[in-house]
């Protein structure tokens, strides 16, 4: 018992794997537009989990210096897999928000969503 | 001096946000603005380029949280060099592009510049950052930015390319990401001095994945074999001018990153015989695919390819002499693709489908653009006396005294092949008959002026390469001393 306890403190880096997984396979399988960007979207959330997982202490407490809680540096989690994640968190919606705008623009010129069938360009 | 390496950041982002605003009131600001932020920028950096042969590095510590814990901007020779460099690209793009749109109140044309400013800054960040998780942050900026100067024209098939790109682009980025975390896990830092520092503690096998993982996201960018599939494609599809900027800004501030971590951060053997593999395989494929183009601007940009693919080779030899010839060739394939870029264009203004055929008798109609496209044409092929020629004669040399004998042979046979593909252009210019029906562009003024200072630039250095030498010199010996460039970021508290 105390065995699988133990898998259980790493599944959550098996699930952030996972995701990036799905994330990557949908990206890279799907034929519509749409569901590409998704795919792209899972993969940077898996990325996410995975960075705030490594941050990750059990029973820590936020990293902030308070009264009555100055000694506790060792309980404190990393608070900079954190900051990294907001940003990213930020830059990945930036960027879905410009591959949908992109998606738009390709449908009004195409009239259909499905990759194999926009292929002006050499894939 | 006159300001410090974090204005390159800010004020050009401090712009970006006001000229929305500006530009309700005044509409040419939106064009005018830019190009004051980077004649700036280009100024700023010509004065710390001169101020740091005395003094030696600037190294800027921002809110005053030294490293490693903090972020911190290193403008040492090397890094200076790359900066100057694709800022003064940038403010060429800019004064080419003054009126490549003429109608400002359409929506797009707004955007042009601010885009255009926005690109040359995180490339400028690529180069200045002295944190990997700002570099990350940086190339997307670069990303965001390059999407939308793709998309640029809605009536072309500009938004495949964008998002081609795109895909591409956040794919890399996603990994990108991966590596750094996995060295932040292994190392605790995000500093690239400390990282480079405490990497003998990391075991190989996380070494060679996180190694990996680093250059399949740069490897995007920096348009190496076999991850530039989107390359060709932005080219065509972008504006003319940005495909310039691609060349001479995005691709060489990709190639900075690579060799930061390759050389800087990991120390592995091996790593540099992995350059010169990747690197003749970009040089190899791209040239050879150059050769069965028959639009003017795919040429172009398979070339582009190939010229980095040469330069990944000069790095990896590793010797001093290796990266001046891979700074050198860095430096011609900036000015000189820039004017093959900026003059290609209009020569091919009008046409529709942008063949290699539709230059066919320019030579009289265009003479002074089709002159320059020559000149561009004979310096990236290597003819004296065009600044071409010392690129490939360091590069040759360089190979020549680390005893890499095949290395010479496959340079010089597929310089041929270069070579054929260019002269073929340049031979439709001159002796072939104008095709019936075809009204010309003549280029604007402010378009000649940013071809003929290149032009100027390219003879100049062709007749005395000692200009930059000293330059070049200084940034190659920068890279080489790794020791130095740790203990200066890392005692910097004094």
């Amino acid at each position: 018992m105390e065995k699988y306890l133990e898998i259980l403190n790493y599944a959550i880096y098996g699930a952030a794997i996972l995701l990036l997984l799905i994330g990557l396979y949908g990206a890279l399988t799907k034929k519509s537009l749409i569901k590409i960007v998704l795919g792209l979207s899972i993969m940077d959330s898996g990325v996410h989990l995975l960075m705030i997982s490594i941050g990750y202490l059990k029973n820590g407490t936020a990293p902030i210096f308070s009264p009555g809680h100055e000694n506790e540096l060792a309980k404190m989690v990393d608070p900079v897999p954190q900051a990294l994640v907001l940003t990213a968190i930020v830059i990945g919606f930036g960027v879905t928000a410009v591959a949908l705008a992109l998606v738009i623009r390709l449908y009004k010129h195409h009239n259909t969503l499905r990759i194999d069938e926009i292929k002006n360009l050499k894939w | 001096m006159v300001g410090t390496p974090v204005l390159f950041i800010v004020i050009p982002l401090l712009a970006a946000f006001i000229i929305p605003l500006t530009g309700m009131v005044w509409k040419n600001s939106v064009r005018i603005i830019p190009g004051i932020v980077l004649s700036y920028m280009l100024i700023l950096s010509i004065s710390l380029l001169w101020h740091i042969t005395e003094t030696g590095t600037v190294i800027e510590v921002i809110a005053g949280w030294k490293p490693p814990i903090g972020i911190n901007l290193v403008f040492s020779p090397f890094s200076g060099f790359f900066a100057t460099l694709m800022i003064f690209l940038g403010l060429l793009v800019w004064v080419y592009s003054y009126k490549f749109k003429r109608n400002i109140d359409s929506e797009p044309a707004l955007k042009y510049f601010i885009l255009l400013m926005l690109l040359v800054t995180g490339s400028v960040g690529i180069v200045l950052t002295g944190d990997i998780f700002n570099m990350f942050v940086f190339i997307e900026i670069v990303g965001i930015s390059g999407y939308g100067l793709t998309s640029f024209y809605t009536r072309r098939d500009s938004a495949e390319a964008a998002f081609k790109y795109l895909f591409m682009g956040s794919i890399a980025s996603t990994f990108l990401l991966l590596a750094i975390m996995i060295v932040y896990s292994q190392l605790g830092t995000l500093n690239i001095a400390e990282i480079a520092d405490k990497m003998p503690m990391m075991s190989n096998k996380l070494k060679v994945i996180s190694l990996i993982f680093f250059m399949l996201a740069i490897g995007v960018e920096a348009e190496m074999f076999p991850l530039n599939g989107w390359a060709p494609d932005v080219y065509t599809q972008a504006p003319g001018p940005i495909g310039a900027a691609f060349a001479g800004i995005v691709a060489k501030a990709a190639t900075y990153a690579t060799i930061r971590v390759m050389f800087t951060m990991y120390d592995l053997s091996g790593a540099m015989d992995f350059l010169i593999v990747m690197g003749i395989l970009t040089f190899i494929v791209a040239e050879t695919t150059a050769l069965r183009q028959d639009r003017l601007k795919r040429m172009l940009a398979y070339s582009s390819i190939g010229q980095m693919g040469l330069v990944m080779v000069a790095f990896g030899i590793g010797t001093k002499e290796g990266i001046f010839a891979a700074l050198f060739l860095i430096f011609n394939h900036a000015i000189i693709k820039g004017l093959l870029f900026f003059s290609g264009s209009y020569l091919v203004y009008t046409k529709k489908e942008k063949h290699i055929s539709d230059v066919n008798g320019m030579g009289k109609y265009l003479p002074i653009t089709s002159v320059l496209f020559t000149i561009g044409a004979f310096a990236i092929i290597g003819l004296p006396p065009f600044s071409g020629f010392w690129g490939k004669l360091a590069i040759l040399t360089a190979a020549a005294d680390s005893k890499m004998v095949a290395l010479i042979a496959i340079i010089l046979s597929v310089s041929v092949l270069e070579a054929v593909y260019y002269l073929r252009v340049v031979n439709r210019i001159y002796f072939f008959p104008k095709k019936e029906s075809m009204e010309t562009q003549k280029p604007t003024i402010n378009a000649l002026i940013a071809m003929i200072s290149l032009g100027i630039i390219i003879l100049v250095i062709g007749f005395y390469p000692d200009l930059i030498t000293g330059f070049i010199d200084r940034a190659a010996a920068d890279l080489m001393d790794k020791t130095g460039y740790i203990k200066d970021i890392l005692t910097i508290n004094n």
